[in-house]
C-alpha cells in the first residue's frame, strides 16, 4: 500500500451540517407522503356508503308525502282489498311465522 | 359438496354464498365482517363457508378483495326467458337501496339517485314496476299497528280485538332476512319478540299475486315476480316455503286450480339487474325518466328510507306519532337515529290519545350484527333491555351496504385486505 492511500479527507461531499438537515428533511418528507396518501384512502373508504345514505334521504326529502300513513294508494289498498291492518286478511297475507332453526329440520 | 345442511327447511336454497376455492388467498379478511363465524379456515389456506351458520348477507362477496366468494344461484336468463314469454306477466318489486347503487354499474357517480331511469329502464326491458317502497309504506301500517297494540298491551293492558295473543317488548323489527335467520339459529328464545309483519318483498309478493291480479286483471299464475334487491339473503328469504299465501289466498278464497306458486318467484340482487339489462343492451345511464302511472309506484318519504339503517325506526315513529297521540309531526325528521354509530338509542314522549296518559317509548337501531349487536340482545336476553322497540339490520350502514350491491374496488375490502399483513392488526 502507498502512501496516498492514508491521505484523510475531510467532508468529501462538501456539505454543510444546513443543507444535510435540509437534505435528510427532504427524504424524510418522501417517506412520510405514502403514509399520508394511505390515509387519504383510509378514510375515503367508505365515502361511496354516505353518498348512498345522502341520496337516499334526499329522495325522502324530494317526496311529496312523507308519512307512510298519507300513501294514497296503500290507503286504497285497504279500502278496496285489505280491510285495515292487522286484520283477518292481513294477517293472512302480510304476516308470518317464525321457525326454530336450532333443531333439525331436514 | 355433500353437505346435509340442518338448519334449512326442505326447498330453500341452502346457503347463496360459496367461496371459490382458486380465487380464494386465505387472508381472513372475510372472517371480519362475517356475522356468525361461519367462514372456517386457516390464514393462509382457502377458506369455505359453514352452510349451517351462514346468514346468506354477502358481506363477505362486497368486502373481499380478490371477488373469491360468488352467488350460487342466479336467475337472470331465467328472467329473461320469462320477458320473452307473452303469456307471462313480469312484475319488478324494486328495493329502495337499489335506486341509489344501480348507477354505479352503468359508470354513473357513487350513490347517483336514478330512480326515474330505473323505471324507464325496466319498461323497455318489459318488467312492470311494483316498487317496494310501496309495501315499505304497508310494512309501516303493519308493523307499527303491532307495536302499538303490544306497547298498549304492556302499558295499558289492553286486549287484541279478537282475542288473538300479544307479543312481549321489546318488539325487533322483521325486515332484514339475515337478522330473522340470525334469531332463527342462534337466538330462538327471542323468536317471540321479532315482529311477526313480513319483510316488505315478501308483502309486496302476496300483495301482486292477489290485489294486484285485480289491477292488472291477470290471473295469479301467470303472474312472475321478481325482487330486485339489494341483498343475497333475499334469494334465501324468497325460497322460505311457507311463503306462497297468495297461492293459498287463491286456491282457498277464490278456488282457482294450478300448480303451487311462490309470493316472489325470483330474486335479482342489484349487480344482477345491471348484468340482465346489460344483456338486453339497455344503457340505464342513457335512459330517459319515466314516471309510472300504477298505483304500485306510489310511495312516501319514510318509505325509501327503509333503505338506510334507522330508516324503518324513523319511518315507524312518523306513523306511530300520527297514530297514538292523534296529531301529525310538524318536522317529520327524526335525526337521533340516523347516521353511522353502531348503536343508536333515542327516546319519544308523547301523549296517548286514546288513554289520556304519557308514554315514553325507548328506541335503539342496530346495524352490523358482526359488531354491534351483543350488548343489545344480552340485556334481552336477560331481561334488562330499556328497550321497547329495536331495529336491527345485518349489514353494516343498512341495505344500501348490502350483500347484493355493486362492488366498489375502494370500499372495506382495500383496508381488511391490508390489515391481516400487519401481526398485531
Amino acid at each position: 500500500m502507498s502512501e496516498q492511500d492514508y491521505k484523510y479527507i475531510e467532508n468529501p461531499l462538501h456539505i454543510t451540517r444546513r443543507e444535510f438537515i435540509t437534505i435528510t428533511g427532504i427524504i424524510t418528507a418522501f417517506l412520510a407522503l405514502p403514509s399520508i396518501w394511505i390515509r387519504s384512502v383510509a378514510t375515503a373508504n367508505n365515502d361511496y356508503i354516505k353518498a348512498r345514505t345522502k341520496n337516499l334521504y334526499q329522495d325522502d326529502v324530494q317526496s311529496k308525502i312523507r308519512v307512510s300513513h298519507a300513501n294514497k294508494s296503500v290507503a286504497r289498498y285497504y279500502k278496496e282489498f285489505g280491510g285495515k291492518p292487522l286484520s283477518r286478511l292481513s294477517e293472512e297475507l302480510l304476516h308470518t311465522k317464525y321457525i326454530n332453526r336450532t333443531k333439525a329440520l331436514s | 359438496m355433500n353437505v346435509i345442511a340442518k338448519t334449512y327447511q326442505k326447498g330453500e336454497i341452502p346457503g347463496v354464498i360459496a367461496i371459490n376455492a382458486s380465487v380464494c388467498k386465505g387472508c381472513d379478511a372475510c372472517k371480519r365482517h362475517c356475522p356468525t363465524g361461519a367462514i372456517t379456515g386457516m390464514f393462509g389456506a382457502t377458506h369455505s363457508i359453514d352452510v349451517d351458520l351462514c346468514l346468506s348477507c354477502g358481506q363477505c362477496l362486497v368486502n373481499c378483495p380478490f371477488g373469491a366468494p360468488y352467488e350460487t344461484s342466479d336467475a337472470v336468463d331465467t328472467v329473461i326467458s320469462k320477458l320473452n314469454d307473452a303469456n307471462v306477466t313480469v312484475v319488478g318489486i324494486i328495493a329502495p337501496a337499489v335506486r341509489v347503487a344501480i348507477g354505479e354499474e352503468f359508470g354513473m357517480p357513487a350513490g347517483s339517485l336514478v330512480t326515474g331511469k330505473l323505471y324507464g329502464a325496466m319498461k323497455k326491458a318489459g318488467i312492470e314496476i311494483f316498487d317496494n317502497n310501496f309495501t315499505a309504506d304497508l310494512t309501516i301500517m303493519e308493523e307499527g299497528s303491532e307495536f302499538i297494540s303490544r306497547a298498549r298491551h304492556a302499558v295499558f293492558g289492553e286486549k287484541g280485538e279478537n282475542g288473538e295473543p300479544i307479543g312481549p317488548l321489546p318488539q325487533f323489527t322483521s325486515c332484514c332476512p339475515a337478522w330473522v335467520r340470525f334469531v332463527e339459529t342462534q337466538y330462538p328464545s327471542l323468536i317471540p319478540h321479532l315482529s311477526s309483519a313480513k319483510s316488505p318483498q315478501q308483502m309486496a309478493g302476496a300483495v301482486a299475486k292477489t290485489y294486484g291480479a285485480k289491477v292488472w286483471g291477470k290471473p295469479a299464475e301467470q303472474i312472475y315476480t321478481i325482487g330486485i334487491m339489494p341483498c343475497t339473503a333475499k334469494k334465501f328469504e324468497a325460497s322460505r316455503p311457507e311463503f306462497k299465501s297468495a297461492f293459498e289466498y287463491q286456491t282457498h278464497i277464490n278456488k282457482a286450480k294450478s300448480e303451487t306458486y311462490a309470493d316472489v318467484d325470483v330474486v335479482l340482487t342489484t349487480r344482477d339487474l345491471a348484468r340482465l339489462f346489460k344483456k338486453m343492451k339497455i344503457d340505464l345511464a342513457k335512459e330517459q325518466d319515466y314516471t309510472p302511472e300504477i298505483l304500485f309506484a306510489e310511495y312516501s318519504g319514510a318509505g325509501t328510507i327503509f333503505g338506510n339503517t334507522g330508516g324503518v325506526m324513523e319511518a315507524a315513529v312518523r306513523t306511530a306519532y300520527a297514530v297514538i297521540t292523534g296529531n301529525e309531526l310538524t318536522d317529520v325528521e327524526f335525526k337521533p337515529v340516523r347516521g353511522l354509530k353502531g348503536v343508536k338509542s333515542a327516546s319519544v314522549t308523547l301523549k296517548d290519545s286514546k288513554y289520556d296518559k304519557e308514554v315514553t317509548i325507548n328506541l335503539a337501531v342496530v346495524h352490523g350484527i358482526a359488531r354491534n349487536l351483543k350488548p343489545v340482545i344480552d340485556q334481552v336476553l336477560a331481561g334488562t333491555s330499556p328497550y321497547h322497540f329495536i331495529e336491527v339490520m345485518n349489514c353494516p350502514a343498512g341495505c344500501i351496504n348490502g350483500g347484493g350491491q355493486p362492488i366498489q374496488k375502494n370500499g372495506s375490502s382495500w383496508i381488511e385486505a391490508i390489515r391481516p399483513w400487519f401481526a398485531w392488526k
